[in-house]
């Protein structure tokens, strides 16, 4: 005989507004085992948790059905409060009155209400199923992969180090720095972005804790959270990092031209060559798709080994595979930029003196192609008109929906760079739909540029033209005059959004984190999880779970290195016990469940019964999820969830029918 | 989506006239989709369109008039006839609100209530009914100075459609 | 290859030209066409009357179509093209909109299959025919000829009707004309529209559209102007001299349907391709086709 007590929550009006509770709570007290019903204005609250706790002390409760919201909002504190209480916390069933009532069937009050009775009969009869468990400990490993060298990975690998963590920092180009190394200045401060960011690159190669691997991929992922086994990936560079000292002489003797990556193709750099103006680490790397000897291998060329004086070239270099055991992970691979060629009709691509934003950036920056002069590509000669145009693939059902976040900061910064770098004679003009300055100094940036006399078109222009000398002109509407404008620049500078990288499935399918609508990686809940994936361990930072700027970036980094610090801290982590369990006696190795896990939490084993050999499937308790589709799937019934038993699940269709089949089943 | 009853509490103090909801929901049922709320005035639309330099079209303004309400000025007014029908602006919007198709459900709009159409569409009407084409057989003059129809062509003859056509032509006339 | 083909009213009642240069081409190239059992306007002029009349008269040409109960449709005129795809595009997406339509057309005995393909004479040439056989058939290649190319609006926008080539960069029609041996210029109007459909209301602004491209044209030096569309031949071809008058401006480009520069090229005579009922000078550009 069991001691059921029911609490009904009013949450406010949220649930009250529309569900007679009073009604309800009635209702409850008629159902068998129901020793105490009570209803409150917010069950959650301290005075609300502490009812329960006292009733289950008075009247020896030994189940508790809570009518409230969503579980996923407050199942844990209920749990926690019964705890206190003494009662084993897997005893509480939440039922939702809120999201599965009175949201949905806000303009239907007495209906409403009859299914709210209807479900706490459903919780009443669950409950008296429930079985009390237990968490389980597991021990982790006190060590992180940090997945990405631009900000975000550094600033996440910095922390975890400081914090005692291992790191292993693991970058797939042949430096660190990311996107931030690329820009010039960054807004709203217009702080010199190699100057804040090199610092933090050169403690990366100091510290202690932090193993850098740079160009290298992660190729595996295995285990589970707290003990991930992971593969990586070293690409040679065939230059010994040891013997290497940085200085470039092999570059000047390769004859191969090479079109630069780092500086968005603007100009040309050879086959062997330092990744970056301010790499780290400062080891040359030969890029074997365009290296002579590389490609055609017999004794062709060999001209950098010839003039290298530390003997640092080896053409022989093999691809490493490191392989390493952590606790957590934190991804954080970064963005791409939109490819505006895609936008046709603004002639990016086709026109010379059509530029992107990232070129901007490039041609801005003093360690770039033109040594840091705004120049046109096409003639090498300072514009005397430069109009920026906003919202290049964002914002656009054509091709991505989000706003970027970015690209009107990063525009007011290029308007106002190319401003005090040329002269106050130059004409800017920035076309735009919306000007979103958001955030700390952001809208004061945005007057400063007003004062630069910097000029906004409210409108985009439709398309763009060349002239036959290579300058562009353009018709745009601007919603502020009212009037036809035709413009004539001589740059052109499009604001292209940033978009998931092209290799984010690959990501998505090594760590098992899904994606989002847009295509960015997926939070595990957008406003109060946005630091982590569903898959516990995993970890996001930075642009790669959406567009960003760098105090963003910078802070939901810490973030995720803080999040992962405290899974890992204390050496060993409690898993929730609502997981799959198979009855070894029932399981018949079909494997079906094996297939269908999509956590990868089931393992096959072969076990030996009365001397025959048998296939076993055992669950992985760290990586299991609780989802049900092994026990939905398997036809034996040997799999099932932790409180979530075929009995269990059935009385409450039972009890939800009871009242249909008492009335001839209407 | 605006409730029936509702007000927009706006008045455009320069004409006096409140906003119409129920002639925008007229609208909003002849376009396939509910895209024109999206529209967000980025205004390439009317950067492109054709015929915004003779015309002086502006399709992001005939767009945010509907959106509101101000409907009722549209139908009567020339300027929903000045479309070239180019297709730009529905290429390129990004919110796929598609200026083109409002225009048109304007004119739809415009014939039910009897204002000015050009009379070369309700022409077109009246020839359809008669032969099943909108325009009718012309002899044409070669730089020869030739006269030719398609008979001395040799073309094959036009065969027009049953009677059955009118009838059913009028009753989808009804539709509104 | 049987294809269905729909004309319109602009090629039956006036452009025949376009209509005698299909008819002579296509069998050359192994297309035998089928006409419908009668004519009707595709309801392009309606659309701006009543939309759902509009889309019955689309839909009730697929119904005619399907009366030949052939898998595909010809369709030269650009707009009557867009209009029956639009018609398409609405029976196959809004069931509502399908079944009124349906119940209308049974009281005529009639019924729309939507699996039949529509074709401009543009893709059907450079997508079913193929360059390839184009070029084996061709028997006085047009070398040295240069011309600029007007495909119109309707064939390439709004790209998610699906159109017969892109709208930002078509090149289906320069490619189709390089398979003749002919060269083709790009020019920043190209994807000017030639102003058709403002002659009901604002005709001095449609021949101001018109003239303005025709200057551009007459610009680039090139032999001649190649349209696709009977709505834009009548335009730039049979009101090139207004057009001239409303932009001040002498024009004097000869003005060409594809399918009469490809009849040239396969050595069919100029009269049976209807040549002689352009109005823009052609005849210099015959002329060097024959020298």
């Amino acid at each position: 005989m069991t001691r059921i007590g029911v609490y009904v929550c009013h949450c406010g009006l949220n649930i009250a507004g529309v569900v007679d509770v009073e009604k309800v709570v009635e209702y409850a007290k008629g159902l068998p085992d129901v020793v105490v019903t009570k209803h409150y204005t917010y069950m959650c609250s301290e005075p609300g948790q502490r009812m329960i706790q006292d009733d289950i002390k008075a009247l020896n409760l030994d189940r508790i059905v809570i009518a409230t919201c969503s579980p996923r909002m407050h199942e844990e504190t209920f749990r926690r409060a019964v705890a206190e209480a003494g009662l084993n916390p897997y005893l509480t069933e939440i039922v939702n009155l809120r999201e599965q009532v009175s949201w949905a069937h806000t303009h239907e009050p007495e209906k409403a209400t009859e299914k709210a009775k209807a479900l706490v009969r459903m919780g009443v009869a669950r409950a008296r199923l429930l079985e009390p468990l237990e968490k389980r400990k597991v021990t982790v490993e006190k060590s992180v992969l940090v997945v990405g060298g631009g900000i975000a990975g550094i600033q996440a690998s910095l922390d975890l180090a400081d914090a005692g963590f291992k790191v292993y920092l693991v970058e797939k180009a042949p430096s660190i720095g990311g996107r931030m190394s690329q820009l010039d200045k960054t807004f709203p401060t217009l702080d010199c972005s190699a100057c804040i960011l090199t610092p933090k690159m050169v403690d990366v190669t100091k510290h202690q804790n932090i193993t850098l691997l740079t160009n290298a991929e992660v190729t595996n992922v295995k285990g589970f959270v707290g003990n991930y086994e992971v593969s990586i990936l070293r690409k040679p560079r065939y230059v010994d990092a040891e013997r290497c000292v940085g200085c470039e002489i092999c570059t000047k003797a390769c004859p191969v031209k090479v079109l630069d990556k780092f500086n968005e193709n603007l100009s040309e750099k050879r086959a062997i060559s330092i990744y970056s103006p301010h790499a780290v680490p400062k080891i040359a790397t030969i890029d074997p798709d365009y290296c002579l000897r590389l490609k055609y291998k017999k004794g062709v060329c060999g001209k950098c080994q010839d003039a290298c004086e530390a003997k640092a070239i080896n053409f022989e270099q093999q691809t490493e595979t490191i392989q390493a055991k952590v606790g957590g992970i934190v991804l954080a691979v970064g963005s791409e930029v939109f490819d505006a060629s895609r936008m046709v009709e603004l002639g990016y691509g086709r026109f010379k003196n059509v530029i992107s934003n990232i070129e901007f950036e490039r041609i801005s920056d003093a360690s770039g192609p033109t040594g840091g002069k705004i120049l046109t590509p096409k003639d090498g000669k300072p514009p005397e008109t430069i109009v920026f145009i906003q919202c290049v693939g964002s914002r656009d059902k054509r091709f991505h929906e989000y706003c970027c976040r970015v690209g009107c900061m990063a525009t007011l910064k290029q308007a106002i760079l190319a401003r005090e770098k040329i002269s106050e004679n130059v004409k800017i003009y920035v076309c735009f739909i919306d000007m979103r300055a958001f955030g700390k100094g952001y809208d004061e940036f945005y007057r400063r540029a007003r004062d630069m006399d910097i000029d906004f078109i409210g409108g985009l222009p439709s398309e763009i033209h060349s002239a036959p000398d290579g300058s562009l002109y353009f018709d745009v509407f601007d919603k502020g005059t009212n009037k036809l404008l035709e413009m004539h620049a001589d740059l052109v500078v499009l604001g292209a959004g940033l978009v998931p990288n092209s290799d984010l499935g690959n990501i998505s399918a090594l760590f098992h984190a899904s994606r989002s609508a847009d295509g960015f990686l997926l939070e595990a809940h957008p406003k109060l999880r946005p630091l982590e994936t569903a898959m516990a361990g995993i970890f996001l930072a930075g642009a790669c779970q959406g567009p960003k700027d760098i105090p963003d970036t910078v802070a939901q980094a810490s973030g995720a290195a803080a999040k992962a610090i405290d899974l890992l801290l204390s050496g060993e982590i409690e898993l929730e016990p609502l997981k799959a369990v198979v009855d070894k006696d029932l399981c018949s190795g079909c494997r079906i469940c094996e297939s269908i896990c999509p956590f990868i939490a089931i393992e096959i084993k072969p076990e030996v019964v009365n001397g025959n050999e048998r296939l076993r499937a055992e669950v992985i308790e760290a990586m299991c999820q609780g989802c049900g589709l092994c026990s939905s799937a398997c036809p034996t019934g040997a799999i099932k969830i932790q409180q979530y038993s075929n009995k269990q699940v059935l009385t409450q269709v039972e009890a939800a029918l009871e009242e249909a089949c008492a009335e001839g089943g209407k | 989506m605006l409730r029936e009853g509702s007000e927009l509490s706006l008045v455009d103090l320069m004409s006096m006239a409140k906003p119409n909801l129920e002639s925008r929901e007229k609208i909003l049922a002849k376009l396939r989709g509910r895209e024109l709320v999206n529209c967000f005035q980025c205004i390439k639309c009317t950067s492109g369109c054709t015929a915004l330099k003779l015309l002086e079209l502006k399709p992001h303004e005939i767009i945010k008039l509907v959106n509101l309400g101000f409907v009722d000025e549209l139908p009567s007014s020339d300027i929903i006839w000045t479309c070239v029908t180019c297709l730009k602006c529905v290429q390129r919007c990004p919110q796929k609100a598609s200026p083109y198709h409002v225009i048109m459900a304007l004119r739809n709009l415009a014939v039910e209530r009897e204002a000015k159409v050009p009379e070369g569409y309700l022409k077109a009407v009246s020839q359809i009914l008669e032969t099943g084409l909108a325009e009718t057989a012309q002899k044409v003059v070669t730089r020869k100075m030739e006269t030719v129809d398609r008979e001395c062509l040799k073309l094959p003859k036009i065969i027009s459609p049953k009677v059955g056509f009118q009838a059913v032509f009028m009753k989808t006339m009804e539709e509104k | 290859m049987k294809t269905a083909v729909f004309w319109g009213c602009r090629i039956l009642t006036g452009q025949f030209a376009y209509e005698m240069s299909v008819r002579e081409v296509l069998p050359k190239l192994g297309i035998k066409l089928v006409d419908l059992r009668e004519s009707m306007c595709c309801g392009d002029p309606i659309k701006s009357v009543n939309d759902f009349t509009a889309n019955y008269l689309g839909a009730r040409i697929l119904a005619l179509a399907n009366l030949t109960s052939l898998d595909n449709l010809l369709v030269p005129c650009n707009r009557c093209h867009f209009t029956i795809s639009e018609a398409k595009n609405l029976i196959s997406t809004s069931a509502k909109a399908g079944q009124k339509i349906k119940d209308l057309l049974k009281e005529e005995g009639l019924e729309y299959n939507l699996n039949i393909k529509i074709w401009h004479t543009i893709d059907l040439l450079h997508d079913l025919v193929g360059l390839e056989r184009i070029k084996k058939a061709v028997a006085k290649p047009l070398k040295g000829l240069k011309v600029a190319t007007h495909i119109g609006c309707q064939i390439i926008r709004y790209s998610d009707l699906g159109r017969v080539d892109d709208a930002e960069n078509p090149r289906k029609l320069d490619e189709l004309i390089g398979a003749l041996g002919a060269e083709t210029v790009e020019y920043v109007e190209k994807l000017d529209c030639c102003g058709s459909a403002l002659m009901y209301s604002h005709p001095d602004s449609a021949l101001s559209l018109t003239g303005s491209k025709l200057k551009a044209v007459q610009n680039l030096a090139v032999d001649g102007l190649v349209v696709s569309c009977p709505d834009c031949q009548l335009m730039f071809d049979v009101k090139q001299k207004d057009a001239g008058t409303t932009v001040g401006a002498k024009l004097n480009v000869p003005v060409v349907y594809y399918t009469q520069l490809l009849g040239l090229a396969l050595g069919i005579d100029e009269r049976k391709l209807g040549l002689h009922l352009n109005q823009s000078p052609v005849d210099q550009v015959i002329a060097r086709i024959s020298a």
